[in-house]
C-alpha cells in the first residue's frame, strides 16, 4: 500500500470510526434509559463495533481490532440471550467503548492522522487537509495588516472619489471583505473536539461521588474559530463539575423527589445568527436562592427587600470570591469559582446566562460568537508598546494639560468641558516602569456603566481595525486586557477592555 | 469492456479499498449500495457484472439482500464479504445464492482471485 494511500484509509477510518462510535454511544444512552428495550440498540452497537473493528483490522490497527472484537463478543452474548445486560454489565460495556475510542485515537495518531476529531461530520463530505495553526495564525496576522492598510488606502481614495486610485480601491474592496471572511473561516473548528471530552470526565467524576449521570450532546458538529475553541474547555468543564457535584442528586435523593436515580445532563449547541447558542443543563436540584440570597445580604450586596431573579442570582454567583464561601458550596449553592468561568468566557466575547428552578434542575447558556472579531480600535502607546483600546465606549480624545487637572478627594481629575472626570493612567495601570512621561499626553475619553472616566497615555497612533485573538492567560495579567492583535507591520498589541479598567 | 461491479457495504472507508483493490485490476465500479435495500435496488437499476456484499449492514443485511437479489435475477454473481467470527453467517449466504466470500482485512491477492472465479473468468 503507498504512503498517500494508506494516509487516505487512515483519514477515512478516523472520520467513520469516531462517528460509528458516537453512534454506539448515543444506542447505549438509551439502552440504559430504557433497559426492557434493548434489541435496537444493541443492533446499532453490533453493527458500529463490527464495522470498526473491519476498519481497525484493515489497517493493522491490532490492539483496536482485538478490543473491538472481543467487546463485540461479550454483546453478542447478550443479544443470544446468554447473558443479561445488567446495570454494572452496561456500565463495563460504556468503559469498554471508552477504550475502543481511546485504542482507536492512539492508533490514528501513530499512523500520522488528524489527532483531531472531526467526528459527526459526513464522512462523504469535505476532503480534509491539515494546516498546522501557525500557518493559520500568521495568515490571520496577515490579515491584521490588509485591513490597516486598507483603510489607509481607503481615506486617501475618499479625497477624490473619481480619481483611478479610488476607482481602484472600490474595486479592492469587496474582495478584500471576502478574504477576510474565508481567512476567518478557515480557523473553524468542531465544537467536537472540546465536547467530546465531556462524557468520560462526567462519567468518571460520578463514579468518585457515588452518583449516577448521564450525558447527552447534541449539534456538536457546529463550528467556531480554533482559537475560541481553545478558550472554552477550561469554563465548559468547570460548569459540568459544578453541574455533577452540585446540581446532580444522589441517586436516593432523586428517588425520594419522585425522579430517576439516573441523573441527566444535557449539552446542545445550536447555530443562532452569527453566533452559537451552548445550554448546559442538569435536571438537579437547582440552585438555592433563598441561601444565596441570605448570603449575599449578609456581604451587603444584596438589598434586604430586593428580589433574586435568575440575572442577578448569577451577579451574584459570579463575583469574584463570592462562591467559595463554604456556607454556599456544601449545601446546594452552586458556582464554585463562577466568577472564573464568568471571566474567560467573557474574554472570548461570549455572554454567559443562568436559569435555575428548585427542584428541576439548572440551564447555563453560552452565547459563543464563532468567529474572532474585528473591532475598530484607538492605537494608544506607552513608550514603545502599543495598546488596542476598542472605539465602543469611547467618545473624545482630549489633552492633558496641567491647568485641566485638579486634585479631588484624593483624586486627581481632568477638566473636560467643565465636567471633572477620574483619570486612569495607563502607566500606572501597568506599571510601566520604561522612559518617563512626555511633557503632552493625550487622554482617551470613554464612557462606561454612565460613567466618564479619561485614560491617559503617552500618545495616539491612530485607528485600526483590529483582528482581534484571546490571549493565553499567564498568571497575575490583570482582567481588563482582553484579547491581543497584531498591528501592521507584525507589531503585537494587547486589547484594554475600557469596561473593565473602571 | 471491463467488468462491473456493485460494492455493498456500510461503511465508506471499506467500500474505498475494495474499490481500489478492484479498479487497480482493471475492473469498472457500477455503483456503491451502503444498506441492503439500497444492494437491491441498485442491483436492479446497474446490472452489474458482480456484487461484493458485506453480511452486516442496516436497513436489511447483507444475507436478506442476497436472497432478495437472487429472486430477481437467480443468475447474479455475488461475492460476499465477511469479517472474523461471521462462519456461520457466511454458510447460510452461500446457501442463499451467493457464489464466495473474502474475509475482513482484505488480501488484495485473494479478493482478486475470489471476484475472477466468480466472474467465470
Amino acid at each position: 500500500m503507498t504512503d498517500a494511500r494508506r494516509a487516505r484509509y487512515v483519514a477515512l477510518f478516523a472520520t467513520e470510526a469516531r462517528s460509528r462510535l458516537a453512534d454506539a454511544r448515543r444506542a447505549l444512552a438509551q439502552w440504559q434509559d430504557a433497559p426492557g428495550e434493548q434489541e435496537d440498540a444493541a443492533e446499532e452497537i453490533f453493527r458500529a463495533l463490527h464495522t470498526v473493528k473491519g476498519m481497525a483490522a484493515s489497517l493493522e490497527f491490532a490492539a483496536a481490532a482485538d478490543l473491538t472484537h472481543s467487546t463485540e463478543s461479550t454483546l453478542s452474548e447478550i443479544r443470544r440471550g446468554e447473558r443479561t445486560a445488567t446495570k454494572s454489565w452496561l456500565r463495563d460495556f460504556e468503559r469498554a467503548l471508552d477504550e475502543i475510542t481511546a485504542a482507536c485515537e492512539a492508533a490514528i495518531v501513530a499512523a500520522g492522522g488528524e489527532g483531531a476529531p472531526t467526528a459527526g461530520r459526513e464522512s462523504s463530505g469535505p476532503r480534509i487537509v491539515r494546516v498546522d495553526l501557525e500557518r493559520l495564525d500568521a495568515l490571520l496576522q496577515d490579515l491584521g495588516g490588509l485591513v490597516t492598510a486598507r483603510q489607509d488606502l481607503e481615506r486617501h481614495a475618499a479625497a477624490d472619489a473619481f480619481s483611478p486610485v479610488a476607482r481602484a480601491a472600490i474595486a479592492l474592496s469587496p474582495r478584500l471583505d471576502q478574504l477576510q471572511q474565508r481567512i476567518l473561516d478557515v480557523r473553524l473548528a468542531p465544537l467536537t473536539e472540546v465536547l467530546e471530552r465531556i462524557p468520560p470526565m462526567v462519567r468518571d467524576l460520578a463514579r468518585q461521588l457515588n452518583k449516577d449521570v448521564r450525558v447527552e450532546l447534541s449539534g456538536e458538529t457546529l463550528e467556531v474559530d480554533r482559537a475560541i475553541l481553545d478558550q472554552l474547555a477550561e469554563p465548559l468543564l468547570h460548569l459540568l463539575r459544578n453541574a455533577v457535584d452540585h446540581g446532580i442528586e444522589f441517586p436516593d435523593d432523586r428517588r425520594a423527589a419522585g425522579k430517576k436515580p439516573t441523573g441527566r445532563i444535557a449539552i446542545t449547541a445550536r447555530r443562532d445568527g452569527d453566533t452559537v447558542a451552548l445550554a448546559i443543563s442538569d435536571d438537579g436540584r437547582g440552585i438555592d436562592r433563598e441561601r444565596v440570597a441570605a448570603r449575599a445580604r449578609q456581604q451587603g450586596i444584596l438589598d434586604e427587600n430586593a428580589v433574586l431573579n435568575d440575572d442577578g442570582l448569577l451577579a451574584i454567583l459570579a463575583r469574584p470570591g463570592f462562591s467559595t464561601a463554604e456556607a454556599i458550596t456544601d449545601v446546594s449553592g452552586r458556582g464554585v469559582g463562577l466568577d472564573v468561568v464568568a471571566a474567560r468566557l467573557h474574554e472570548v466575547g461570549a455572554s454567559l446566562a443562568l436559569t435555575t428552578v428548585p427542584g428541576h434542575g439548572t440551564v447555563f447558556s453560552v452565547r459563543l460568537p464563532t468567529r474572532l472579531g474585528i473591532v475598530r480600535a484607538l492605537v494608544t502607546g506607552l513608550g514603545e508598546e502599543r495598546y488596542v483600546v476598542p472605539l465602543t465606549h469611547v467618545t473624545e480624545l482630549a489633552a492633558w494639560e496641567p491647568e485641566r487637572v485638579r486634585e479631588s478627594a484624593g483624586r486627581t481629575m481632568l477638566d473636560v468641558h467643565g465636567d471633572l472626570l477620574p483619570v486612569v493612567d495607563l502607566r500606572r495601570l501597568l506599571q510601566y516602569r520604561g522612559n518617563d512621561a512626555p511633557a503632552h499626553r493625550p487622554a482617551v475619553i470613554f464612557e462606561s456603566g454612565g460613567q466618564r472616566v479619561a485614560l491617559l497615555a503617552d500618545a495616539v497612533h491612530g485607528q485600526v481595525d483590529a483582528v482581534v485573538q484571546p490571549i493565553d492567560r499567564l498568571i497575575g495579567m490583570p482582567r481588563w486586557i482582553t484579547g491581543a492583535t497584531v498591528l501592521d507591520g507584525g507589531r503585537p498589541a494587547l486589547l484594554v477592555d475600557l469596561a473593565s479598567v473602571v | 469492456m471491463a467488468q462491473r461491479i456493485l460494492i455493498c457495504d456500510d461503511a465508506i472507508f471499506m467500500r474505498t479499498m475494495i474499490g481500489d483493490i478492484l479498479t487497480g485490476a482493471g475492473y469498472e465500479i457500477a455503483g456503491e449500495a451502503e444498506s441492503g435495500l439500497q444492494a437491491v435496488e441498485r442491483y436492479k437499476a446497474l446490472k452489474p457484472d458482480l456484487v461484493t456484499m458485506d453480511i452486516v449492514m442496516p436497513d436489511m443485511g447483507g444475507i436478506e439482500a442476497v436472497k432478495a437479489i437472487i429472486a430477481v435475477d437467480p443468475t447474479a454473481r455475488i461475492l460476499m464479504c465477511s469479517a472474523m467470527g461471521q462462519q456461520a453467517l457466511v454458510v447460510e449466504a452461500i446457501q442463499a445464492g451467493a457464489k464466495d466470500f473474502v474475509v475482513k482485512p482484505f488480501q488484495p491477492a485473494r479478493v482478486l482471485e475470489a471476484a475472477h472465479r466468480v466472474l467465470g473468468g
